[in-house]
């Protein structure tokens, strides 16, 4: 087991390196001058030319990433070319904002998913089970950023139960965790739903069922422990992407997270503070893989960490 | 047997599994957001909400409406311009002289004012923000507006300690040295770089000093979370007495157009921007329309064409793209917020020339002079232009327009710095969408900057050249005397007009609107709303 994770820190190391080393080219061979970026669209040549020297940008590009790196490994990740700032403070005033709205999200779509998952296996084929698909069908294909904003307007502009956008208090959290949660518990109840199904046509349930157990809790005790096993994958990689910053559900609700910070950066080409995103976001991947990995084997036994295939 | 393992160990497991999931959400939650300062009952506190964040509040890097906005609020500069206009009058100089030859610079300052720390603000410390902008580790982007003070460039080069033509024989005189005419060196004294900055503060926060900003100006900085929001609080020492009136200005940030205006229908925020998809609802309801604010800013918005580039190599061909586009179907596509360009200088600025027609809509002349330049069936051309919605709704119009009359226009939009970066580059981009805001009120700051030689690889982005019309700025460039400067600067704009570099678009006009309880606001045409004189008549809180 140690050695397993071991070995997968070692690769998410590579995984990092290769991800800066990757980030760092594009965004220094695309065609667009970093140093326009800090001194703004009415520099003169001059002025251009002082800030390309003063952000290091004439020397060579094996140099600059070298001195990056460096300085990346003493927690370092540079200055925001905008806002002069740190960029590991940056991302850390954000982070904060950005984990809380993904942690309730996930809780939230994994409850309501697992929920609707399990009553529309419950009654395969019958009505509920045709509305539930309907209403998943629906909540999966609305944008988030429209269901926000008739969330916004609904709860928000005409009944005033909660803040329009913002991060003042609990009620603050509750519309942008629905808008993030609804189209997901939609996606994980057909996911549940059709593992569920499979797992109920199986010789154990059935034989559980065949010796007087109740439908319900041949679902609950039998099939659901292995169908809800994909769901963990699932759900683990969509925490990991929603850590990284959810840049609409952000924008919509004026929630100071991570996206806005990344999609910020981005529109300034603030290259330091692309970089330092991006590789956070990816240390944030790398790490909620090995965690859903162990998760995994730890929800059920018979998964061998490190097993080769022969 | 094992069957009973499992079953008790996996409630077990999803118990541990949700307890760790509810840890994850309140370690976080514990950290995450931070409470706004509470005003006592009954404080005059304005409420506002912006996009964006505010990139910087240090005054020698700020380069931007965000940051002007707030800078001013915070700092003072020795000249300033009035609330409503672009006259400049006194904010920390009680008075100015200029040598006749506009080389020489005198300020006299007032005494008794002070930073937000206490201490006496000095001729010293102006002295100090300048070389602090020209400083080259500083990255300032204002850099370029002191490089004609005397000693300058033995400064930036590190060849010298302190800009030698900068003096300050007592605490209460500076005195500036120039190393050429430059009549409207005034104008970037106005500009927030030149603000009063404490060189101990900046010295003991360094790059953090935006965190810690101190200056002498109405508010003071209270608290400011990235992403969130910005408060500020009153000035008690502020040196003009029963100012500011309010008793601080909150704004949250990274609120989008929508959501701003859904708080303002709630009264929660007391100024806001119209978003486009209410405007016309907001124009046509009386109740709403009476709080609206508009002026004309002093911005040009164009379609740059490249005149190194063929086919704008070709003067008639540029005379017939500014025929081709209706100008004013592209306002109405805004919403009517702007007035149809006849040139280059926007209606605002001093110097502007009413007189001057420029290119009606005429298609069936924008054909004639294709024809005559040899494009009897037009031709085919890529427009660069900033990926946004709004500048592709334009482009779109502008694309049916010039297909009317053979020009096949293909769309490619891009990130800005990337278009900037392009089109500086020579022979690059034959076509793009631009647009040109004023630094300071005078021609030169459109005409120099945009289409002089000298500024090719730079703002000349139209790669634009006629000797006669750099002839004009060199002889209006030293000139104090308006009349003659202007009467100079305008035969020149006639000569660009005719030449027709870009096809002149439109002059933005900004619309705001207001709660009725706000009271003492004025637009300024070229910079962010000051909020010192503003004050609000008691009003219901927001639900």
């Amino acid at each position: 087991m140690l050695a397993y994770v071991v070995r997968r820190i070692f690769f998410g190391l590579i995984v990092l390196a290769g991800a800066s080393l990757i980030t760092f080219t594009i965004a220094y061979v695309m065609p667009a001058d970093p140093a326009v970026a800090v001194a703004g669209a009415k520099a003169d040549p001059q002025t251009l030319a002082v800030i390309r020297r003063q952000l290091g940008l004439d020397q060579p590009l094996y140099i600059q990433y070298a001195h990056y790196v460096d300085r990346a490994l003493h927690g370092d990740l540079g200055r925001s070319y905008i806002r002069r700032e740190a960029v590991t403070g940056l991302i850390l005033s954000r982070f904060p904002a950005t984990a809380l709205l993904a942690a309730t999200a996930i809780a939230l779509s994994l409850l309501l998913g697992v929920a609707a998952g399990a009553l529309a296996a419950a009654y395969r084929d019958r009505a509920l089970d045709n509305w539930l698909l309907v209403a998943a069908l629906m909540l999966v294909s609305m944008p988030v950023f429209w269901l926000g904003t008739l969330l916004l307007i609904g709860g928000g502009l005409y009944l005033r139960w909660f803040p329009l956008g913002g991060f003042d208090g609990p009620l603050s959290l509750v519309l942008p965790t629905l808008t993030l949660a609804l189209g997901s518990a939609a996606y994980y109840s057909r996911i549940l739903h059709a593992s569920l199904a499979e797992a109920l046509d199986q010789d154990y349930v059935r034989t559980a069922i065949g010796k007087g157990l109740s439908r319900r809790a041949a679902i609950l005790r039998h099939a659901m422990p292995n169908a809800i096993l994909p769901l963990v994958t699932i759900a683990g990689l969509d925490f990991a992407g929603l850590l990284s910053g959810v840049v609409l559900t952000e924008t919509v609700f004026n929630w100071p997270g991570l996206g806005r910070l990344a999609f910020e950066a981005v529109f300034n080409l603030d290259l330091p503070l692309i970089m330092g995103t991006v590789l956070f976001s990816a240390a944030l991947v790398v790490a909620a893989n090995l965690l859903v990995d162990l998760l995994y084997a730890w929800l059920d036994p018979r998964i061998e960490l490190g097993a080769s295939r022969d | 047997m094992n069957s009973h393992v499992e079953s008790t160990a996996r409630p077990m497991r999803a118990r541990a599994a949700v307890a760790a999931l509810a840890l994850a959400i309140f370690f976080p939650a514990c950290r995450a957001g931070s409470p706004a300062p509470v005003f006592p009952p009954g404080a005059q506190v304005l409420h506002l909400a912006s996009l964006d964040d505010i990139p910087t509040l240090d005054p020698a890097a700020g380069y931007d409406v965000d940051s002007w906005m707030f800078e001013q609020m915070i700092f003072d500069t020795l000249i300033r311009y009035s609330d409503s206009g672009v006259d400049l009058v006194p904010d920390i100089a009680a008075s100015w002289t200029a040598s006749p030859d506009s080389t020489v610079f005198t300020f006299h300052l007032r005494r008794g004012v002070r930073f937000s720390n206490g201490r006496a603000v000095a001729s010293a410390d102006f002295k100090y923000a300048i070389e602090r902008v020209l400083d080259p580790k500083t990255r300032s982007k204002g850099m370029e507006y002191y490089r004609g003070i005397v000693g300058a460039a033995d400064f930036v080069a590190g060849r010298a300690k302190s800009v030698a033509g900068i003096e300050t024989p007592d605490p209460w005189t500076i005195v500036f040295r120039l190393s050429a005419p430059d009549p409207i060196f005034p104008h970037k004294l106005a500009m927030p770089f030149a603000a009063a900055v404490p060189r101990e503060v900046v010295a003991r926060y360094g790059e953090d000093f935006s965190r810690h900003v101190v200056g002498s100006g109405p508010f003071m900085l209270r608290q400011w979370i990235g992403g969130q929001r910005i408060v500020l609080v009153r000035n008690p020492d502020y040196f003009v007495k029963g100012v500011p009136r309010l008793d601080g200005v909150v704004e949250a940030i990274g609120v989008n157009e929508d959501l701003q205006w859904f708080r303002f229908e709630t009264g929660a925020i007391d100024l806001s921007a119209i978003p486009p998809a209410v405007f016309p609802y907001v124009i046509k309801t009386p109740r709403l329309k009476a709080l609206t604010m508009r002026i004309v800013t002093m911005t040009t918005r164009y379609l740059g064409m490249n005149c190194q580039m063929p086919p704008f190599t070709d003067v008639r061909v540029r005379r017939a793209m500014n025929y081709a586009i209706d100008k004013r179907k592209l306002v109405a596509v805004i919403n009517g917020r702007g007035i149809p360009a006849n040139g280059v200088l926007p209606p605002s600025l001093p110097g502007y020339d009413p007189d001057l027609r420029g290119y009606p809509y005429d298609p069936a002349r924008a054909r004639a002079l294709l024809e005559q330049a040899g494009y009897p069936h037009g031709f085919t051309a890529t427009v660069w232009l900033p990926a946004d919605q709004t500048m592709m709704v334009l482009a779109q119009s502008v694309q049916q327009d010039l297909a009317l009359v053979g020009v096949q226009l293909k769309l490619k939009p891009v990130g800005f710095a990337p278009l900037l970066d392009a089109i500086r580059q020579p022979n690059t981009v034959p076509l793009f969408f631009s647009g040109w805001e004023a630094d300071f009120p005078d021609p030169a700051n459109f005409l120099d900057v945009l289409l002089s030689r000298a500024q090719w690889g730079a703002n000349n982005d139209s790669w634009f050249y006629d000797p006669r019309f750099d002839a004009l700025l060199a002889q209006a460039k030293p000139l104090a005397d308006p009349v003659r400067r202007f009467a100079l600067y305008r035969q020149a704009q006639r000569i660009a007009v005719a030449d027709a570099p870009w096809v002149f678009l439109y002059f933005p006009v900004t619309w705001q609107i207001r709660q009725p309880w706000v009271h003492g606001l004025a637009l300024n045409p070229m910079r962010p709303t000051r909020l010192d004189r503003v004050w609000l008549s008691p009003h219901p809180k927001p639900q």
